[in-house]
Parts: structure tokens; sequence; C-alpha cells
């Protein structure tokens, strides 16, 4: 299985004191990650960095076996991995018009746009609420609203910090599902969560991070990982 | 209290007939203080944003400055731009001092801290959210920066009419830099001051009409669009 991408010696200090210090974290491509920690563990600013949102101390990247530097990496990132936040952020405007967002930003045509966003949101069930204010829509509604609008522009890695936190049962399943879908579709997906048992059934492999270093904690379906990394204090399995 | 009643009857009978003198004083009232805030905004909402949203050198002090001159008093204002457009001033070449263009830019030092203060409070308390998921979704940091102004129009408004609030009625500043001149310079607030000095109470109570008018829609114009953003959080 060929790595997406890797990032290697990692590292970002915020407010002084070191946040993240990873030697090496490769995403395999069309793999489902678990990604584990305590609150605080830099889960959150690993997948900022990851999605070129936050700039790292430093950092290597080698996109598709291409050695560059964090600047050149920047474009490639910023259009094929997308981070969606714990609660996403649905801007104030419709819901078809949050799935169409990033096609205008694409330069997709608006004739263009309203087909895909049609399909889309057939896709994800949810053409009953094209037209409703997105700010109005429950926990579970925005965050398959925000799923269907990443997976639009076509990613080729989905960041996800905690997907189904403070969700009810069926808004749960209703995620995990398209979760599924997703990575059915070939698009990798990192998953960050307290609630292992709601996402590991389509997990591949389970990362943990602690004190800013990541270490490998099971291949869930071996051999399918290829990644090890990172810090001094990292085991294999 | 029969005078004040006269010349307030005298007042709304003069704008209703369309008195060219009353209309030509709105008129550049309007004009110099729509100028000045149409040039003011967009680089006051662009060092709002930037001081919100981004850690740089000096950025507390600067935060601090643009507070601190948001209070200070339109004459002196006038006074520090008088000694620079006078003659014997740095800019006296230009000879901008009693013209609409010195007005203006006196109306646009005036708002302009006031404009970076709001709007910077409006931007500090916007989701940070709004701009990452802008980002991550492919927009370009200027695509991403009008994303972020639609999200926190409402306070943008609010600073906008606040600024032209301040502007409109200020007479310090005018008076210095304009000099009061009929059919060039002479504003609402100078004029008022004018008439009232000579005892025409109803040219000045007609003026004031105007401004009062003007604050109550401006202030239900914010009132408005602030209930919208509320209901819409």
């Amino acid at each position: 299985m060929s790595d997406l991408i890797t990032y290697k010696n990692l590292s970002i200090s915020l407010s002084g004191k070191l946040v993240l210090d990873i030697d090496e974290l490769s995403m395999p491509a069309h793999q489902c990650t678990l990604l584990t920690g305590k609150n605080g563990s830099g889960k959150t600013t690993l997948f900022k960095i990851m999605s070129g949102l936050l700039k790292p101390d430093s950092a290597t990247i080698y996109y598709q076996g291409l050695e560059m530097s964090w600047k050149q990496a920047k474009p490639y990132i910023q259009k094929d991995i997308i981070y969606l936040h714990q609660q996403p952020y649905l801007f104030d405007a419709s819901v078809a018009d949050n799935i169409a967002y990033g096609l205008y930003r694409a330069g997709e045509s608006k004739a263009s746009a309203h087909t895909k966003v049609t399909q889309a949101l057939d896709w994800a069930n949810l053409s009953h609420l094209a037209h409703r204010s997105a700010k109005q829509l429950s926990g579970g509604e925005k965050q398959r609203v925000a799923l269907t609008r990443a997976r639009i522009l076509s990613p080729r890695l989905l960041l996800l910090d905690e997907p189904t936190a403070s969700m009810d049962t069926d808004a749960k399943q209703q995620t995990s599902l398209l979760l599924q879908r997703l990575k059915t579709e070939g698009i990798s997906i990192m998953i960050s969560s307290h609630e292992t048992h709601t996402v590991e059934h389509i997990a591949d492999r389970h990362l943990h991070i602690d004190s800013g270093k990541i270490k490998l904690l099971d291949n869930i379906q071996p051999p399918k990982v290829t990644i090890l990394n990172t810090s001094k204090n990292t085991h294999k399995q | 209290m029969n005078n004040i009643g006269q010349a307030s009857a005298s007042a709304f009978q003069l704008l209703i007939s369309g008195d060219s003198d009353i209309w030509e004083i709105i008129s550049l009232s309007f004009g110099v203080s729509f100028t000045a805030i149409l040039i003011a905004t967009p680089l006051a909402l662009v060092i709002a944003f930037l001081l919100a949203f981004f850690q740089f050198p000096l950025r507390r002090a600067l935060i601090a400055l643009f507070n601190t001159f948001m209070s200070v008093p339109a004459v002196i204002i006038g006074l520090s731009l008088y000694l620079l457009l006078s003659r014997s001033g740095p800019l006296g070449d230009l000879r901008l001092l009693f013209t609409d263009k010195a007005m203006i830019i006196g109306q646009i030092m005036l708002s302009f801290p006031l404009l970076v203060a709001m709007a910077h409070a409006s931007f500090q308390a916007a989701d940070r959210r709004a701009w990452e998921t802008a980002i991550t979704l492919g927009a370009s940091p200027a695509r991403a920066f009008f994303t972020l102004m639609y999200e926190v129009r409402f306070g943008l408004i609010a600073a906008v009419v606040a600024g032209f609030g301040r502007v409109i009625a200020e007479i310090g500043c005018s008076m210095m830099v304009g000099g009061n001149i009929l059919h060039a310079t002479r504003n609402i607030p100078t004029a008022i001051a004018l008439e009232t000095s000579k005892g025409e109470f109803a040219q000045g109570i007609a003026l004031g009409m105007v401004l009062l008018v003007l604050s109550l829609s401006l202030n239900a114009g914010v009132s408005i669009f602030q209930g919208k953003g509320e209901l819409q959080a």
C-alpha cells in the first residue's frame, strides 16, 4: 500500500511548550486511521498541521513520494486534505450553498455546481434539507452536511476531529454509515475519537498520541499498515 | 416657548418647501461624510481583521492606539490637520485647506480608529472555525476574508453606521479645516452653529431635525441588523 503523504521530523511549540514532536507519520492511501489520545495531547494541533492550517516549527513532507518543504507542499495539502472540526462550522447560508462553497472556490460554474450539489445531497440523504438554513440544523445533521461538503471536493484525505462526539445513537449511526461509504469510495480518513467503538469497525489501524508523540497501537487489519512513526518511544506491534 | 414653536414650524416649512440653501448644505454634508466612510472602511476592515486573527510585533500596542484615538476630540484632529494643510505647513502646497477635500481627510482621520476598533471587536468575537473552514475548503486568504466578513456582517455594519454617525455630526474638524464657507464647505453642524449664533433658529432647527431623523434611522437600522444577527446565531 503506497503512502499518500508522510510527515517527517514534525514539531511545533505553542506558547513555549512543545506540543508535537513526531519523527514520522505516514498516511497510507485508501485507509482509515483511528487516532486516540487524551484531551490536550495534540490531536487537533496535528490535524491542523496535516491540513495546512497551522505551520509547524519544522517538518519535511513526502507527498506521493516526492520530498518537499512545508511551503512547497502546502498547495497540495490544501487541495487534497480537508479538516473537519469537532463541531463543524457551517456558513450562514442554506445547506445547498454550504455544500457548493468549495465548488465555487474551485471555479465550477453555477450549473455544474448545482448538479453536483443535487447529487451530493441525494448521496447523503439530505435532499429534504437543501434549502434549510444551515444554522438551524441539529449537531448530527451539521456533521453530515460537513462531510458531504468535504466529499464533493474529492479530497484524498479527510481529517475528522471527534466526528461523533455529543451525538445521539441515531446520529452516530448515520454519521458512521457515511464514513463507511467515504472509505469505500477510496478516500483516506483519519479520525480522532474517544468513542472508539463507533468508528473502529471502519479503521484499518490505530494510532495513539501521548505528550505530542505518536505510536502505533494496532494494525487492525494487518498487513495494511506501512507506517510507523515517530518518536524515540515508539513501539511496533 | 412660543418662539421655539414658531421657529420649529418655520424649520419644517423650510425643509418641505425644498429651500435650496438648506438642501445644498444637507447634500454637501452627506457627500463629504459618505466619501470619508467609503474611503476609510476597506482599509479599516483589513487592519481590524489582521489585528484579530494574526499575531505580530506591536499588535497590542496598535490595538491600544486605535482605542485611544477613538476618543480623541474632533477639534484636536481638526487642529492637527489645519497645521499640516495651512500655507506654512508641510502639506500647504496642496492647497487643500478650506476645501471639501480637507473635510473628507479630517473625517477619515476621525472615523478610522472607530471603524478599526469596532470591526476588530467583531472579528475578535467571530468563530475562528469560519476562517479555517473556508481555507480548508479551498478558499484563498482573500476569499476567506470576504467569507468571514459575511459571517460577522451585522457587527461590521454596526461599525460602519457608528463611524458615519460620528462624522456626520462632528463640528470641530469641519469648522477648522473646512472654514464653513457657504456653497463650498458649509455642512449641517457648522451651519447649525452659525445660524444659531446669528439668531436664525429656523434654519438651525431644520438642520437639527435632519440630524435627529438620521440618528434615529441609523440606530433603528443597527438594531434591526443586530436583531437579525442574534436570531441567526
